[in-house]
């Protein structure tokens, strides 16, 4: 009786692990399939890159103008790296987001794949990669003119490499459950025009030390900005990359790498079990209401 | 003589202006009613936008810029609920009504594109309206900018033009979206953050090299946005661009431009869209 | 100037169709209609009967004014459809089966006074007319629902009344049954007949491969394959081309690997066709002469194929089908997908 159970609890497992996989690498290949399906590969491109170095031109403009051009300062290394990075938060959480939206009302299929054997939640973040390949060629180039043209210091030797990718997937992970969390309250809400996923990381701009020290904000707002995973995950990546600028900006200098990396990983986890119960408690209300596949674009 | 032959008029229906004012209200009914049936876009429209003009506000406090700077912020992102209704409201809007099949419809039935545009444009109007308002007033309390209106009517008609320009202009790209899907969808998605820049949402367009300042003024906002600056900010006279009276006359222009450009592209557009067989594809 | 409701002189239409990404940019064509020759009268029921893909839904875009024909002339109400569809629209409508136009936020009422709007009907007007035709289709109840509540098949009785809310002159209806239960789709018809009886100023185009729905309302058929009309004529009048033969409905156990061709190589045996069935299949031949049958009986002795059924039957219009084609739409429609 007891091997049965066993045997019948590592099949469940089996078949879990298996359904899961088979979520998300559908899921995968399908969200690459939408995102590189441009007629014109040449306007995919300019898109790519036209797009991400205008937002980060807007930030150097502004900087210039106050600054009267004085890129040596280490506020400007940290505007910009920060708002390169935070690229991604803008892509993994419509990336995941937008999934719903664009499942429910464009291609109606959303009701398909709730009664396909998936996990809808991996599903959407399946969905999400496609985002992070497309966002990482936004980040590289956006990385690489500031390099060249402007004269970030980021030394490719002296960085700590290392601690980048680690922070790096902790990141999109964290960021991908946070699209998560929004593509599950999206599935209560109608189509409205904008993208909701632009929308809460414009919004969480404020919040993140993204493209200025938490110190800025008013001191009843920063904690807000403390738990945010983001504001960690930030600070690292500038730590990895160029370390010595990161150190002029005391709002975090009081934890070592390790203490950040803990700290965002412990946030990360926060944020990510917050989403799976959000998701939860969404799909089921989804699902009681009719919303799965109704269109309401209006 | 067979009433097919003739222009008859069946009673009851009317035609012209007037058939052009009820497809505007018919068709910003189901905006303002969707807005009233679903109130979340009361969060995502107006108060997460808020946040991204307290960053940018919030980056100028940081590097120490002069506090009329945190008005050109605040000005700017209450603009760019305006650039947003026509961008994503009107013109990309048509993409989901193609793909829904109202598209067709709309095509086949004896009103003006031009009126259901402008339909959808003023049905999202309440949503645009109470965004800007929303930006305007806290974000000026929360900063404490302060405001002298030199010329109120001219401040007045500065904005009545620019608007108009600016949804003229908008209509004409909602023609691409007749003959394209999904590329016109990636084309306005790529001319956001460009726009941005290029119409010194955030900062005054007298900072950019001349001809590239001059290059966007075909664009109403960035004439618009400059001459409001000059009329509304103590020292708006110091950063403007060209002087609030030539501004003026260029919107005017673009106004006509824009207008006519609209309804003869809006025309050539649906033509070549019958004539390819793009009006009913549904090309993802 | 033509007195016709809809006339067509050689219209044709083909698409350029772009190849997937492993084709890499090969553009094929694809000819949806060829030298298409139609008059329709006013007042006329006029029926397009054909399977999937034969041009039906083609030939309606291109008189509604959404697709310019590559050949060809057409107008509707008197007026060009390339040249005049400003003329067209005012006098014209079209419901589509299975559509999802509207705005499912809105509801019934909502969606239809709103499309009522856009052809200038006054809002007292559109009302009224609302309430008579949602009546008239049965949903009167669910005039405040919105359309996102409704079953397909409601939706698509909204839709319909939704054309015939302007009182168009000229009605186009693209398989308007489609998805509709058969009490939905029986009302559905009659409800057709009686507004067309209604107003002799008014014109119907009914696109349809439902052989029974084409036979019962239309005052006359064209039937339409791979973008050819094949005969045009009263239901009747097409069905006599077949009085003459014999027609006869066999079923019988499987079919032993009996091909149609071998029976169409017996002497006298016009044309037949195979379909299976759960217990065997079903075979429609027809028939010269009756005293074909006797050929046709031996060929299934010889192969041990039993009869279980067997049946006389007066022509019908999928007779007419299959005599024009060489099969039937069931097995165009098939054909048409493995291709």
């Amino acid at each position: 009786m007891a091997e049965s159970t066993v045997a019948s609890r590592s099949t469940q497992l089996a078949t879990l692990k298996s359904e899961s996989w088979r979520s998300f690498k559908m899921a995968t290949w399908l969200g690459w399939q939408i995102e590189s399906n441009w007629a014109d590969p040449f306007l995919f491109a300019i898109y790519s890159i036209i797009k991400p170095l205008s937002g980060a031109a807007i930030l150097v403009v502004m900087y210039g103008i106050i600054s009267k051009g004085n890129f040596s300062n280490p506020l400007f290394p940290y505007i910009y790296l920060g708002n390169a990075f935070y690229i991604y938060a803008g892509a993994m959480m419509t990336g995941v987001s937008w999934a719903v939206i664009d499942d429910r009302e464009h291609y109606k299929t959303l009701k398909y794949m709730y009664i396909a054997p998936i996990s809808i939640p991996i599903y959407l973040l399946g969905r999400g990669v496609a985002r992070f390949i497309t966002g990482s060629f936004s980040v590289i180039i956006t990385v690489a003119v500031g390099v060249w043209l402007l004269h970030v210091p980021l030394d490719m030797i002296t960085a700590n490499w290392p601690l980048f990718f680690l922070s790096l997937f902790i990141g999109v992970v964290m960021l991908a459950m946070m699209g998560l969390l929004l593509g599950s309250i999206s599935l209560l809400l109608a189509h409205h025009v904008g993208f909701i996923g632009d929308a809460v990381a414009g919004a969480l701009y404020i919040f993140s030390g993204a493209i200025f020290p938490l110190d800025v904000l008013p001191a009843w707002l920063r904690p807000i900005g403390f738990i945010m995973p983001i504001t960690y995950w930030l600070e690292l990546i500038r730590r990895s990359l160029i370390g010595n600028v990161a150190e002029a900006f005391p709002t975090l200098s009081g934890f070592s790498n390790g203490q950040l990396l803990g700290i965002l990983v412990g946030l990360s986890l926060l944020f990510s079990i917050v989403s799976i119960y959000t998701f939860r408690f969404c799909d089921r209300r989804a699902r009681e209401r009719g919303l799965i596949d109704r269109t309401s674009n209006y | 003589m067979s009433s097919t032959s003739s222009l008859a008029q069946h009673p009851g229906k009317v035609t012209g202006w007037r058939l052009f004012l009820k497809t505007v209200i018919a068709r910003a009914y189901p905006r303002v009613i969707g807005q009233q049936r679903d109130k979340s876009w009361m969060f995502f429209d107006i108060v997460l936008p808020l946040g991204g003009v307290i960053a940018y506000v919030l980056v100028y406090k940081a590097i120490g810029a002069p506090s009329e700077y945190v008005g050109f912020v605040v000005m700017g992102g209450a603009m760019t609920a305006f650039w947003m209704n026509v961008l994503w409201s009107m013109s990309s809007q048509l993409y989901w009504e193609k793909e829904q099949g109202n598209l067709a419809l709309y095509i086949m039935s004896p009103n003006s594109m031009m009126a259901v545009l402008l339909g959808m444009a003023l049905g999202g109007m309440v949503a645009t309206l109470l965004r800007a308002v929303a930006i305007v007033l806290l974000g000026s309390l929360m900063f404490q900018v302060q405001y002298a209106i030199t010329n109120f009517f001219q401040l007045l008609a500065v904005f009545v033009l620019a608007m108009s320009a600016l949804y003229g202009m908008g209509m004409m790209t909602a023609s691409l979206f007749l003959l394209l899907s999904r590329e016109a969808w990636h084309l306005s998605n790529l001319a956001q953050e460009p726009i941005y820049l290029a119409t010194g949402f955030y900062f005054p367009i007298k900072s950019l090299p001349f001809w590239v300042a001059l290059g966007a003024s075909i664009i109403p906002l960035t004439l618009g946005m400059d001459a409001m600056r000059q009329l509304v900010f103590p020292s708006g006279f110091k950063i403007g661009f060209l002087s609030v009276g030539v501004e003026i006359g260029v919107l005017m222009a673009l106004c006509v431009v824009f207008l006519v450009g609209a309804k003869l592209l809006l025309g050539y557009m649906e033509k070549l869209a019958i004539r390819e067989g793009r009006l009913t594809e549904a090309r993802r | 100037m033509t007195s016709f409701a809809i006339e067509t002189e050689y219209l044709g239409r083909i698409y350029k169709i772009r190849g997937s990404k492993k084709e890499k940019k090969i553009r094929k064509e694809l000819v949806a209609l060829q030298e298409v020759n139609l008059q329709i009268e006013q007042g006329e029921l006029f029926g397009l009967l054909g399977p999937n893909g034969a041009g039906k839904t083609t030939l309606i875009k291109v008189l509604v004014t959404l697709l310019a024909p590559t050949s060809g002339r057409a107008r509707v109400a008197g007026f060009d459809v390339v040249d005049q569809p400003q003329f067209i629209r005012p006098r014209i409508n079209m419901v589509s089966g299975g559509e999802s136009s509207g705005y499912g936020l809105l509801t019934v009422r909502e969606n239809l006074w709103m499309f009522s709007q856009f052809y200038g009907l006054s809002s007292k007007e559109a009302n009224r007319r609302i309430e008579e035709l949602l009546t008239m289709v049965g949903i009167a109840d669910r005039m405040h629902t919105k359309s996102s509540d409704l079953s397909t098949g409601l939706r698509q009785k909204m839709n319909i009344v939704r054309g015939f809310l302007t009182d168009p002159e000229v009605l186009f209806l693209d398989e308007p049954t489609l998805g509709l239960d058969v009490g939905a789709s029986r009302d559905v018809r009659r409800f057709i007949r009686q507004w067309l009886d209604e107003d002799g100023s008014r014109t119907l185009l009914l696109t349809t491969h439902y052989m029974v729905e084409a036979d019962e309302l239309c005052d006359r058929v064209a039937i339409i394959n791979q973008g050819r009309v094949l005969a045009c004529d009263k239901p009747s009048v097409l069905k006599l081309r077949l009085q003459r033969d014999a027609i006869f409905e066999i079923e019988t156990s499987p079919l032993n690997g009996l091909s149609a061709e071998a029976l169409e190589s017996l002497p006298e045996v016009r044309k037949a066709s195979l379909s299976e069935t759960e217990s065997g299949a079903k075979l429609d031949l027809i028939l010269v002469e009756e005293a074909a049958l006797a050929g046709v009986i031996n060929v299934l002795s010889q192969k041990d194929i039993r009869i279980m059924k067997f049946n006389k039957r007066e022509p019908t219009l999928e007779d007419v089908f299959v005599d024009l084609v060489g099969r039937s739409m069931e097995e165009v429609e098939t054909v048409g997908e493995d291709e």
